[in-house]
């Protein structure tokens, strides 16, 4: 697949905290209508690597692009292309489910039936309905990533990035996510899911191994574990490939 | 343009939903306000009153018993202890029983008579230098008040040249009516500081700054949705503060209301500019609240003429306290409530205020990174 079809690209992206190498020349492209898995174990540089893609973060060397924009510009264009989940409770506690929603519909600057039409969807899609005046701390682990991620979807971004999305997720919710996600997908959207979950990473479309901030393999999970025959389970692939890589 | 009003509006809108959700910022914000005008407006007091007096009259004449009456009956002093000899007096300063001694040494009314220069000796309590200082200035007035008058009696006649002082705009020299306009600023400092260097750090810690930086948002509608509704909050603070300060203390408003509603607005964006700052620098909510209470506290009480008058301070001092907007406000507040006068008469005050105001949010807009790193 060559750059052009790819929505977002990630060009040798680098990446140091102080003594910590976070990345070191992370590159990827995702399609649109492409679930891509960023699988890898604490610390191997995922988080750093969507909040790069997500404009939220400068890399140190290489570019990461949106639609062949630079998420870092600033430009409100590509802010409204770019749908951002991120792993840590990031929307205000204390407002209700609708008035978080309705402040992320202000902030990208939907006009009203656009938002109306969006927060029926949404929230029909994430279940979260019955829910409109509950604070959002006070909603359940499961309900929470709903709501970030009915926030990141409001503009109708053609790329979400979500850094692992179901931790701290009941099993049901877990299974809900991964259905929203596959709706999203199918209608043409580009997601990049992080994950430590193995079962998760072999739904993916394709998967990268991130390992101390490098791609150790990159492709679909089945061809991968076709490539690598001895392993029995995906799990087992990963960690064979850390322990070489080690 | 009008997707950063929307934008704005927005943010703004948010942050009163904090505030009013958040029973600590209610409480800090209008309870402490008044709490402190109450506190500083009884216990900062520069007035002497009833001071604690020995009289050792080594005279028992008619005019020794006449001059210590006098002195009883002035506010400044209050009659104790009469004693034989300063031996006595010494002991009671010891014991803090008393913190002035009248000596009116034997031969006082003989050389009154006379017309002799006669010596009346004040012995004060040093220790504390602030009430020593102004009771030494009461007495000295009376000493020479009763000279004139004795001067009066003994040539019959009325002096060619009297002087008669008085003290305009506090004309009964009360210090809550100088203090309550400079307790003005420092509230207003310290509680937007401190509440606009929260509520950043607060969105740093709880990760909410992350998802704000993934919208559309520009950096000024963050600063600025910020900033007006604790301007706001601190109007609110500043009217309460006021009220207080005239039910209280008749603190008078003898010039234009808006006038001051300008200076304290210009003040706040200031204030808030600074703790914004603080924020952005620490990111965390309690090193922002510490260096926010330092950086408030000190300059606003020290710098800014409200304790000390600025002229009396070392060059480099009065140099720093030009950066102070304390310094402006309470030179503002004391020049409209208590002299009455117009923005006309305060043209440098102001001018730097607005320049100090649009410094402040220059810098923390530029510092102000929309990225986490």
């Amino acid at each position: 697949m060559n750059d052009s079809a790819r929505v977002l690209v990630a060009h040798q992206l680098h990446k140091r905290f102080k003594a910590q190498e976070a990345l070191r020349g992370l590159s990827l492209g995702v399609a649109p209508g492409e679930l891509y898995g960023l699988v890898g174990p604490d610390g191997a540089g995922k988080t750093t690597a969507l909040r790069i893609m997500a404009g939220v973060m400068g890399p140190d060397e290489g570019y990461a692009r949106i639609a062949g924009k630079d998420p870092l510009s600033g430009d409100p264009a590509v802010r409204s292309m770019l749908g951002y989940m991120p792993q840590q409770y990031s929307l205000y506690g204390d407002l209700s489910v609708d008035e978080n929603l309705a402040f992320f519909g202000k902030m990208f600057c939907l006009d009203k039936a656009t938002f109306s039409a969006q927060r029926e969807r949404l929230l029909h899609i994430t279940r979260l309905g019955r829910f409109g005046d509950r604070r959002a701390d006070a909603l359940s682990g499961g309900m929470y990533k709903k709501l970030a991620l009915a926030c990141s979807l409001l503009p109708k971004p053609r790329v979400l990035l979500l850094d692992e999305p179901t931790n701290g997720v009941d099993p049901v919710s877990r299974r809900e996510l991964w259905a929203l996600l596959f709706e999203l997908v199918e209608d043409g959207m580009a997601v990049v899911v992080s994950t430590a979950y193995m079962d998760e990473a072999e739904r993916c479309h394709r998967v990268g191994l991130l390992h101390r901030g490098q791609l150790l393999m990159e492709g679909a999970p089945t061809r991968l574990m076709a490539e690598h025959g001895n392993a029995a389970t995906f799990e087992d692939l990963f960690l064979a490939a850390v322990r070489e890589a080690a | 343009m009008s997707g950063f009003i929307t934008r704005l509006w927005a943010l703004a809108k948010k942050e009163v939903l904090h505030m009013a959700r958040d029973p600590q910022v209610i409480l800090l914000a209008l309870g402490m306000p008044l709490l402190l005008v109450v506190l500083f407006g009884y216990a900062v007091s520069f007035d002497v009153e009833d001071v604690p007096l020995a009289v050792v009259d080594q005279d028992h004449s008619p005019a020794s018993r006449d001059f210590a009456a006098r002195m009883d009956e002035s506010d400044a002093f209050r009659i104790r202890f009469r004693l034989e000899s300063e031996a006595e007096a010494e002991a009671l300063f010891r014991a803090d029983k008393v913190k002035a001694a009248l000596v009116i040494p034997e031969g006082y009314a003989r050389s009154l008579t006379r017309g002799e220069p006669t010596e009346l000796q004040l012995l004060m309590d040093g220790a504390d230098g602030t009430t020593a200082r102004v009771a030494v200035g009461y007495a000295s007035q009376m000493g020479q008040l009763e000279t004139l008058r004795r001067v009066q009696d003994g040539l019959t006649m009325s002096m060619p040249l009297e002087p008669r002082v008085r003290t305009w705009f506090n004309p009964t020299m009360d210090s809550a009516v100088f203090v309550v306009p400079g307790l003005v600023a420092i509230i207003l400092a310290v509680l937007s500081v401190l509440l606009a260097a929260l509520t950043v750090a607060r969105e740093w810690e709880r990760g909410s700054m992350e998802q704000l930086f993934a919208t559309p948002v520009d950096r000024l509608a963050v600063v600025l949705g910020k900033v007006l509704p604790y301007v706001a909050l601190g109007i609110l603070q500043f009217m309460l503060v006021l009220a207080a300060g005239a039910w209280l203390f008749d603190v008078p408003l003898r010039g234009r209301f808006v006038t001051v509603l300008l200076a304290v607005i210009l003040f706040l964006t200031c204030s808030i500019g600074q703790g914004l700052l603080i924020s952005m620098v620490t990111r965390n909510q309690q090193v922002a609240t510490q260096v926010g209470a330092v950086s408030s506290i000190l300059p606003a009480l020290l710098l800014s003429g409200f304790l000390f008058p600025v002229e009396n301070m070392p060059l480099i001092l009065q140099v720093i306290s030009r950066i102070v907007p304390a310094r402006y406000l309470i030179s503002v507040l004391r020049a409209v409530l208590l002299q009455g006068r117009s923005i006309t008469d305060l043209g440098g005050p102001f001018l730097s205020l607005v320049l100090l105001a649009i410094a402040l949010i220059t810098l923390t807009t530029l510092k102000f990174r929309r990225r986490l790193d």
